[in-house]
């Protein structure tokens, strides 16, 4: 558990190559002097590990080691900008990524999988697919629209993106504004020349391919252990009823929810991003104890 | 040592926080400088194996870095010894690139620690450098280097923590921030504002009013209120860097003085109500005012210490500070730059100070050997260790620091004056390739070519010959002469205002201390075209010497008046 009388401590920040195929991602990780437990990190669309520099030194702090990966053609990864990969490499590229965190942290330390916005998509098909074998603890699910495309467009449009190859590019709308109300986050937002506001329209049937495999109801995860979805109370961006609707089918009604007081989408970037990074920390910490010793 | 406010007034409910926060962190605050003063001396008597520590640390928390990674320093790691043979002498422009990239993830690739802020200070082209603060940076270094300096303070002076008032800390600042780098924070190392966490610098004054964010940010507004907080208190202590602003303080009380006096006998603050009346400060202050050279003492009677630089070009203010603070005991400040510390004083020497063997790795190589000629033609660069220094000797030093700059050259020379328990004790003398300094300005010839070249192509005119030097008075500047068509003293009052906003542009120093009024503006004569060849052609006649050259950089400002009357 936390020690909670001791200062703050040095922490490390470090870029780790992760092999993947052809290519070697860059897995950040905000590292404790004593790991007691570990969240990795599913980024959004447009934001990478650079947006953590804040929230990782604090689970960091809490004795948790923090991990992002830069998705392929995200953050410092390398990869086409605007591209996704194919759902099976993108897939695989998470599942080795989480694979060496648990090698890197140990079997026994507890590890949370958090996805955030369009990151909580790719956790959710992640969790169902055959080829993701590694042991985790518990799964987050922070302001993800789970299911969007398939609640927003009819089935002709479904239909017609993913049969359709077209590079051509198809901007999200992402506002900095909907994020955060802070004028030094939206100002970063705004300018961050890593971000990626845009992709193919390729792109796009490859997040419609990963929406239906956890939205096939013969294709439900494992038993996860433990979930929850956490968003602010309302969110600019997202359909929370329908989010939720979701994620309950998705952990067969057996997650919980909870709601941190902001109204705007990326909580990190508002009031309560202390308090959720210290709850996440906590419920991962939780799911180490070992209740039959 | 007495924890009472003695003769100060008792605290009211307003002024309850910051004087709580006082009387907490005073005993620990005491401590804690004392044990880092205790681990420098410590060092100091075992210089190598501090060093060999400090190596070991760098690597530790290199070696895993990207940029390490990728260069293949990571090597050093199976034989610390193979570390300066392995990575190369850098300039702080060698780092851009890796900068550059850290910027967007802000940790990971110079070191492994995260980036928390960048510090701001002057680069060599007008762009302001950006050096990273990191976590381990702090922790392990920065702060340790304030507190042990701190801890020498304490240690000859225990009485500037008698009370909440007995210390004015001018060397730090607390500033809100609004320039930022892909999100992260880009200050000046002095400005400590916001608390990164507990173990950031955190002296018992760090809420006390005169010293948070919301006094003023104008150099004379928060001098203001700084006085206007201390006078009529038992002050024992003004800490500064420069000596210039202990100069700028008294100065500032001459100006501003009917102004005091009348917030300290209305109980106000600029005009607000602020505190109780205090009539017997304000007849005190009425009567130091009315005396023509009146001193800080004349101020403060209690004042018994103070401290800034007192070497190099800070010596030259010794002759004013005697008259500002006649009688008043002096402590250096630690030589120390945004990129890193170089020395701690541990005793109230004035002329030199130990090197601060746990701050950083550090390299030296003779001041004649030509080290940038050397770099641009990518030579290998030859490095003497602290044990191999002789004392009477001048060096550029090199240093690798906690926060990934490793083997940086940071351009400063110091001199070792002596040798103490295998530890150099040096003095910083100049910086390799600046004009001159006043008081931290450090302007480069460079960057008054380019400022003149600029101002008089603003006006239309072509740069011919001109010359420049600094002149010394009440309030120091530089004085320019350049050749010109037409010269006129309207064209002097015109590039006179467009070279120094130029140069204030170009040197952000420069800037902060024009607008601290510790610098006059620039001074511009225009001679007809002609007049400074003549003069230096007459001056190769008197000498008598083929070797006489044209120097456009001088070192004092009789040029002026000699060209002018040629």
């Amino acid at each position: 558990m936390i020690e909670t009388m001791r200062p703050p401590q040095n922490i490390r920040r470090e870029i780790i190559d992760v092999p993947c195929d052809d290519a070697r991602l860059a897995l950040h990780v905000w590292r404790p002097q004593h790991t007691k437990g570990a969240v990795f990190y599913f980024h959004g669309l447009q934001s990478h590990a650079g947006w953590l520099w804040e929230v990782g030194p604090r689970f960091a702090d809490n004795d948790i080691a923090f991990f992002v990966l830069d998705r392929r053609g995200s953050g410092i990864s390398p990869g086409p900008r605007h591209e996704l990969p194919g759902a099976d490499t993108l897939l695989d590229d998470y599942a080795r990524a989480v694979a060496a965190v648990r090698q890197t942290i140990g079997e026994s330390t507890p590890l949370t999988l958090f996805g955030h916005c369009l990151g909580g998509s790719f956790l959710a098909a992640l969790l169902c697919d055959d080829g993701f074998t590694t042991s985790y603890d518990s799964a987050v699910f922070c302001s993800s629209w789970l299911g969007r495309m398939h609640a927003t467009l009819g089935v002709e449009e479904r239909a017609a993106l993913a049969t359709g190859p077209g590079t051509e590019l198809w901007d999200a709308g992402l506002r900095s504004s909907d994020f955060t109300d802070e004028v030094k986050y939206r100002h970063f937002i705004d300018n961050d020349d890593l971000a990626v506001r845009q992709v193919t329209r390729r792109s796009r049937a490859v997040l419609l391919d990963l929406e239906r495999r956890y939205l096939d109801p013969a294709r439900r995860p494992r038993a996860v252990p433990s979930a929850t979805f956490v968003s602010g109370m309302t969110d600019p961006i997202v359909d929370l009823d329908a989010a939720h609707s979701v994620f309950q089918q998705l952990v067969s009604g057996r997650g919980a929810q909870m709601k941190f007081p902001t109204d705007k989408h990326y909580l990190f970037y508002t009031g309560v991003s202390d308090d959720l990074v210290d709850w996440t920390s906590t419920h991962t910490l939780l799911q180490g104890v070992n209740r039959g010793a | 040592m007495n924890t009472q406010p003695t003769s100060q007034n008792a605290p009211t409910s307003q002024d309850d926080q910051w004087q709580n926060h006082w009387q907490a962190r005073r005993d620990p605050f005491f401590q804690e400088c004392l044990a880092a003063r205790q681990d420098l001396l410590a060092d100091l008597k075992d210089p190598a194996a501090a060093q060999a520590r400090v190596l070991a640390d760098l690597i530790d928390i290199g070696a895993g870095s990207l940029h390490w990674k990728e260069q293949g320093y990571d090597a050093v790691v199976a034989d610390p010894s193979t570390f300066r043979s392995v990575l190369p002498v850098m300039r702080y422009d060698d780092y851009a690139e890796q900068i550059d990239r850290e910027t967007r993830t802000k940790g990971g690739v110079l070191s492994c620690s995260p980036v928390l802020r960048w510090l701001k200070t002057s680069g060599t082209t007008g762009t302001p450098k950006r050096v990273p603060y990191t976590l381990h940076w702090l922790l392990k270094y920065r702060i340790p280097a304030m507190k042990a300096m701190w801890g020498t303070y304490l240690e000859l002076h225990p009485e500037i923590l008698a009370h909440p008032w007995a210390t004015l800390d001018t060397q730090t600042v607390r500033e809100d921030v609004y320039d930022f780098v892909h999100g992260v924070e880009h200050q000046a190392i002095s400005n400590r504002h916001p608390q990164i966490n507990s173990r950031d610098w955190n002296p018992p004054w760090y809420t006390s009013p005169w010293f948070g964010p919301d006094t003023p940010t104008s150099h004379s507004g928060r001098m203001y209120h700084r006085v206007r907080h201390l006078v009529g208190r038992q002050l024992h202590y003004i800490s500064a860097i420069n000596p210039s602003t202990l100069v700028s303080l008294r100065d500032l009380i001459a100006e501003f003085g009917a102004d005091l006096v009348r917030d300290l006998r209305e109980g106000t603050l600029e005009g607000r109500p602020y505190a109780e009346p205090d009539e017997v400060a304000a007849r005190h202050l009425e009567g130091v005012l009315a005396q023509d050279e009146f001193s800080l003492v004349d101020v403060w009677p209690s004042l018994t210490l103070y401290s800034c630089w007192l070497s190099a070009s800070a010596e030259l203010y010794r002759p004013r500070l005697e008259a500002v603070l006649p009688g008043v005991a002096k402590l250096p400040f630690m030589s120390c730059g945004t990129e890193g510390v170089t020395t701690i004083p541990v005793d109230d020497t004035l002329d030199s100070q130990p090197l601060a063997v746990s701050q950083a790795y550090f390299e030296f190589v003779p001041a004649e050997v030509p080290l940038g000629e050397l770099l641009d033609a990518g030579e290998r660069i030859e490095t003497l260790l602290h044990d191999e220094v002789e004392a009477g000797r001048d060096y550029h030093l090199i240093m690798s620091q906690g926060n990934g700059h490793a083997r940086l050259w940071t351009g400063d020379i110091y001199r070792v004056d002596r040798i103490v328990d295998g530890t150099p004790w040096v003095h910083f003398t100049h910086r390799d390739g600046v004009f001159h300094s006043f008081t931290g300005e450090k302007i480069t010839e460079g960057q008054v070519t380019q400022a003149i070249r600029q101002g008089l192509a603003a006006g239309g005119l072509d740069t011919g010959l001109y010359m420049c030097g600094p002149r010394w008075g009440g309030l120091p500047s530089y004085a320019v002469v350049v050749e010109v068509p037409s010269p006129a003293e309207e064209l002097d009052r015109e590039l006179s205002a467009g070279i120094d906003r130029e140069l204030s542009t170009i040197n952000i120093e420069y800037a902060s201390k024009r607008d601290s009024s510790r610098l006059a503006g620039l001074r511009v004569r225009t001679v007809r075209q002609g007049a400074i060849a003549a003069y230096v052609e007459s001056r190769r006649q008197q000498g008598n010497s083929t070797q006489y050259k044209y120097k456009p950089f001088q070192r004092d400002s009789d040029f002026v008046e000699a060209v002018l009357t040629h």
